[in-house]
C-alpha cells in the first residue's frame, strides 16, 4: 500500500514536470512506452528505410551514378514521365470536377440519400482495384458490354475501339480514384457551417452566387488536398494503365517494371524509381506550402 | 443549402457507377459457356464449382489469406506501438522521426516501394515467400493502424487515466487496463484495413510472385492480361465477397461494442 502511494506520487510528479508534453529538448528520459517504440521503429527501418535506401544504393553503384544519365536520356522513360504527368493531371481534374457534386450532395442532402450514397461509395473501396480494372476491361472490350449494346441497337456496325487507348486509361483511373477525391471534399464541405450560406442567402444572394462566392472558396483547401492525393496516387499506378492502356504509350510504372524484371537492369530501374520518388516528394513539398499535409492524412483529426 | 434536383440525380447515377463493376462481373460469372459474352448466356454456377476444385485458385486464395493475416497482425502490433510511443512515450527517438517513418509508406508510390522490396528480397532470398510478402505488405498497413490509434489516443479524456492513477494504479497498470482497452477497437479497425490492403494488393505481389507462390490478385491480373473467362469473374466475385464480409463483420462488431459501452455508462 505504502509503496503504491509513493509510486503514484512519483508518477504524478513526473507528469507535472513534463507537463504531459513528452518531447521537448534534449533532457528527455526514457519511459516504458518510449522503450516499446524502439523495436517498432527498428521494424520500420527494416521495411521502409532499407528498401528505399537500397533503391538509392543500387541506382548509384550498379554500375554507378551513370544510371541517372542513362535513365534521363532514355527516350522511353522520358516519354513515360510526360505521359504519366499528363494522365495524372487529367485524371485529377476529372476527379475533382466529377467528385465535387457527389461530395456536395453527401454533405447537404437528407440522411436517407446520404447513407445510400455513402454505401455506394463504400462499394468502390470494397471492390478491389484489380477487380474494378477488370470490370472496365469487360465494358470497353471490342466484344464488351458497350460495343455489343451499340451493335445490337444498330447504332454502329463495327466495334468502336476503346480498350488499349489513353481514353480507357483516363476513364478507368478516374473511376478508381474518385473516392479518394470525394472523401476529403466531403470532409471539407462538412466543416462549413450552414449559417454561413444562409447568411448570404438572407442578404439576397442567389443560389449560384452563394455557391461560387461562399462555398467554393471555403472548400478550396480540401479541393487542393484531394487533388494532390489523387495526383500522387495516379503517378504511382501500374495495374490500371497496364490493363487498359495501349502498348504505344507506356507509363512510368510499366517502364520501371520492364527495366527491372525483363531487361534485368536493376541499376537503371532503381534510378527511374528514385526519379519517380523525387517527383512525388517535390509535388508534396510544394503543395504542403498551400495545404497542411497533416490535415490531408488525418493526423490532425484529434485537435479539430 | 440543398443541392438541386439535377445534381442529386447525377450523384445517384454516380453512386450506381460505384456499384456497377461488381454487378457486371457477377453477371458474367454466371455464364453457361466458356466465353464472356454480352448479354451473358445464363444461368449456371459451374464456374464457382470450377474455381473451388482448381488448385491454381484455391492455392492463390490460401496464399492471399495467410499473407494478409500476417500483414494485418504485424501492422496491428507495430502500428499500435508506434502510436503509443508518439503520444505517451519518451525516448531518444524524436516524435517527428517516428511519425515520418509511420506515415512514410503512404507517400511512397507502390511502384517505387515495390522495387525496393524486390531488391531487398532478392538479396536475402525472400521473393516467393509468405514471410517476404507479408513483411512488405505490413508496411502498407502500418500507417492506417498508426493514424487510427493516434487519433483515438489523442481523443481520450486525460481525466480517465488520471482517475486510474489516483485510484492507485501505476503507469503500466493504467495503460494496460485503462488506455489500451479504450483504443484497441481503433487499432483493430486499422488492422482490418491492413488486411484488405494486402488482400487486394497486386503491384508488390507481382514483384514477389514465383511459379509456386502467387496471391489471388496476382493470378487475377495474369488472367485479365492473357484473356479472362467466366472463371476469372467468379474468382473476382469471391475475392470481393470476402472483402465485403470482413468489412461488414467489423462494422457490426463496432456497433455492438459502442452499444455495450453506452449501456455500461448508463448503468
Amino acid at each position: 500500500m505504502g509503496r503504491d502511494t509513493i509510486r503514484v506520487t512519483k508518477s504524478r510528479q513526473r507528469e507535472r514536470i513534463d507537463g504531459g508534453d513528452a518531447n521537448d529538448g534534449a533532457a528527455r528520459r526514457f519511459n516504458f512506452f518510449g522503450a516499446l517504440g524502439v523495436p517498432a521503429v527498428a521494424f520500420m527501418v527494416v521495411v521502409v528505410v532499407i528498401p528505399i535506401g537500397m533503391i538509392l544504393v543500387q541506382s548509384m553503384t550498379n554500375p554507378g551514378p551513370v544510371n541517372y544519365a542513362t535513365a534521363s536520356e532514355s527516350g522511353i522513360f522520358r516519354r513515360s514521365v510526360w505521359a504519366t504527368l499528363k494522365m495524372s493531371f487529367i485524371v485529377t481534374v476529372l476527379c475533382i470536377v466529377i467528385g465535387y457534386p457527389y461530395a456536395y450532395v453527401l454533405a447537404r442532402s437528407t440522411p436517407r440519400l446520404r447513407s445510400i450514397l455513402l454505401i455506394a461509395l463504400m462499394f468502390s473501396f470494397w471492390t478491389s482495384l484489380m477487380v474494378r480494372t477488370y470490370a472496365w476491361q469487360l465494358i470497353l472490350n471490342d466484344t464488351g458490354a458497350v460495343n455489343t449494346f451499340l451493335i445490337d441497337v444498330g447504332l454502329i456496325d463495327e466495334p468502336v475501339h476503346m480498350i488499349r487507348t489513353s481514353f480507357a486509361v483516363y476513364l478507368g483511373m478516374t473511376h478508381v480514384l474518385l473516392p479518394f477525391a470525394i472523401l476529403p471534399l466531403y470532409a471539407q464541405l462538412k466543416t462549413i457551417k450552414p449559417e454561413v450560406e444562409q447568411a448570404a442567402q438572407s442578404l439576397g444572394a442567389r443560389q449560384s452566387k452563394v455557391f461560387f462566392s461562399i462555398t467554393l472558396p471555403l472548400t478550396l483547401p480540401g479541393a487542393i488536398g484531394a487533388g494532390v492525393l489523387v495526383f500522387v496516387l495516379a503517378l504511382g499506378f501500374y495495374i490500371t494503365p497496364q490493363v487498359l492502356g495501349g502498348a504505344r504509350n507506356s507509363y512510368i510504372g510499366t517502364v520501371i517494371v520492364q527495366r527491372i524484371q525483363i531487361l534485368l537492369d536493376t541499376g537503371v530501374g532503381s534510378a527511374m524509381a528514385a526519379i519517380t520518388l523525387a517527383i512525388v516528394l517535390t509535388i508534396l513539398i510544394v503543395t504542403s506550402r498551400l495545404v497542411d499535409i497533416r490535415t490531408m492524412l488525418g493526423i490532425k483529426q484529434g485537435n479539430r | 443549402m440543398k443541392p438541386g434536383k439535377v445534381v442529386q440525380a447525377l450523384s445517384i447515377l454516380m453512386g450506381l457507377m460505384f456499384i456497377a463493376p461488381i454487378v457486371l462481373i457477377f453477371t458474367t460469372s454466371l455464364s453457361k459457356g466458356t466465353l464472356i459474352t454480352f448479354p451473358p448466356d445464363w444461368l449456371s454456377f459451374r464456374w464457382y464449382r470450377e474455381i473451388l476444385s482448381t488448385d491454381k485458385w484455391t492455392d492463390a486464395f490460401l496464399n492471399s489469406a495467410i499473407v494478409a493475416t500476417l500483414a494485418a497482425l504485424l501492422s496491428l502490433v507495430v502500428g499500435t506501438l508506434l502510436a503509443i510511443a508518439v503520444s505517451r512515450g519518451r525516448s531518444f527517438i524524436p516524435n517527428s522521426l517516428i511519425i515520418a517513418l509511420a506515415v512514410g509508406p503512404l507517400i511512397v508510390p507502390l511502384i517505387v516501394s515495390g522495387v525496393g522490396f524486390y531488391i531487398v528480397a532478392v538479396r536475402i532470398g525472400l521473393t516467393g515467400t509468405v514471410l517476404g510478402l507479408g513483411l512488405a505488405h505490413s508496411s502498407l498497413g502500418i500507417p492506417f493502424v498508426f493514424l487510427n490509434v493516434l487519433a483515438a489516443l489523442s481523443k481520450l479524456d486525460p481525466a480517465i487515466e488520471e482517475a486510474a492513477r489516483i485510484c492507485g494504479a501505476g503507469n503500466l497498470t493504467t495503460f494496460l487496463k485503462v488506455t489500451l482497452p479504450l483504443v484497441l477497437h481503433s487499432a483493430f479497425v486499422g488492422s482490418v484495413l491492413a488486411f484488405i490492403l494486402s488482400w487486394d494488393e497486386v503491384v508488390v505481389g507481382q514483384f514477389f510472385n514465383s511459379p509456386t507462390f502467387r496471391t489471388l490478385p496476382v493470378v487475377i491480373y495474369a488472367e485479365v492480361r492473357s484473356g479472362a473467362d467466366p472463371s476469372t469473374s467468379a474468382i473476382a466475385v469471391a475475392a470481393t465477397v470476402v472483402s465485403i464480409l470482413i468489412f461488414a463483420i467489423t462494422a457490426v462488431f463496432g456497433v455492438l461494442l459502442r452499444r455495450r459501452r453506452l449501456r455500461s455508462t448508463l448503468v
